[in-house]
């Protein structure tokens, strides 16, 4: 079932026929008013058609020519797009290799520095009285003893006993 | 004037113009391209009025004509295939730039020229500078009515005025039914003759 303005336009572009036309125009209320509408649109085709169709292309060469510009980038776009994945292939070993050996230099020079500096942290002082304390001819009855509280990096010694302090200890 | 046997001539041409373009021949695209660029950016010239956007959008519609060629089954003309691509094209830029009504889109109007077709055998007779003023204005008249229509209605009064396109023709570059021409044209032809009547009455 078309509607009223499928119909109307049918009319107007003389598409209606037969029992149709006559309907339709049986229909219309005012059909003179109708008849001007359809030679208004009428007019108004020719009118269209006259002034917007001599509308053109200006530079019709370099249009083509830019266009096969863009076709060609368009074809060879693949073929670069192949190449770069190849070579991003490729540099995903080299950039492998290269962590890879970071880390290991990392590890060695860790490694190196951490067996270096434990001995520099130990205490002088505990290393002497634990030596002195060995020797029982001097202080046989010598005790020592050691409180250390590492998260706060404190040492107590409590020594008993001790006849004298070693020699090369009381010239410091 | 081309006769049938011409146009069955150029159709048949134009569908080895196809194949040869979906074997990947660019040199058949071109030809394919010289044959339709006036007339794709003459339309979407009068959908846009801007001649800059309508050469971008003309280029557009070809490229995207070129990357799906493959696609183009032949159930249709090239010219109607064509024309839903640059129709799609054209609508969805009208439609992201929200043109409504009387705009800034006519900014380079003035910079159309006017073809003879009889120009390259023919002396070109200028016409009179009040002459080419008021075909300025009656122009600029249009555009202004035209651009007052929605991107749907402008394709389907363009398509049937100026291209002389049957309803089922313009249906399928639109990808609508037939009665949804019909009912655009009608409401496009009344937005029209509202205000362009005092135009076309008394030319």
């Amino acid at each position: 079932m078309k509607t009223f303005e499928e119909k109307w336009t049918a009319w107007v572009d003389g598409q209606l026929s037969g029992r149709e036309l006559l309907e339709f125009e049986a229909s219309l209320p005012d059909k003179a008013a109708a008849e001007a509408e359809k030679a208004g649109a009428r007019k108004l085709g020719e009118l269209l058609k006259r002034e917007l169709s001599a509308r053109t292309l200006t530079n019709e060469e370099f249009f083509s020519h830019q266009l096969r510009e863009k076709i060609a980038r368009l074809r060879e776009a693949p073929a670069r797009q192949a190449r770069e994945t190849r070579s991003t292939w490729w540099t995903i070993p080299r950039l492998l290799w290269t962590g890879a050996l970071s880390l290991a230099v990392f590890l060695v020079f860790t490694v190196f520095v951490m067996r270096e500096k434990n001995p520099a942290e130990e205490s002088q002082y505990l290393t002497q009285i634990l030596n002195a304390r060995v020797d029982p001819v001097v202080s046989p009855n010598a005790t020592v003893s050691i409180f250390e509280v590492k998260q706060d990096r404190v040492t107590v010694l409590w020594t008993e006993g001790l006849q004298s302090l070693p020699a090369d200890y009381a010239a410091k | 004037m081309q006769t049938e046997a011409t146009l069955a001539h150029a159709d048949v041409s134009e569908l080895d113009l196809v194949r040869r373009c979906q074997a990947g021949d660019t040199e058949a695209f071109d030809e394919l391209v010289t044959r339709y660029r006036t007339r794709v950016f003459s339309m979407i010239y009068n959908m846009v009025h801007n001649e800059q956007d309508a050469w971008d959008l003309a280029q557009d519609s070809f490229l995207k004509a070129w990357k799906s060629i493959k696609r183009f089954r032949g159930r249709s003309s090239f010219y109607t295939w064509i024309y839903r691509i640059v129709m799609n094209v054209t609508i969805d830029w009208l439609r992201k730039k929200h043109v409504k009504g009387v705009g800034a889109e006519f900014d380079d109007a003035t910079q159309l020229r006017e073809v003879d077709p009889a120009s390259k055998t023919v002396p070109q007779t200028e016409a009179l500078p009040y002459e080419m003023m008021e075909r300025d204005e009656i122009r600029t008249r249009i555009d202004k009515a035209i651009a007052q229509l929605s991107p749907e209605q402008r394709a389907v009064i363009l398509m049937k005025e100026i291209e002389g396109m049957q309803y089922h023709e313009i249906a399928e570059a639109l990808g609508c039914s037939i009665g949804t021409v019909m009912s655009r044209l009608f409401y496009a032809r009344k937005k029209l003759q509202n205000l362009l009547r005092d135009v076309y009455e008394n030319i």
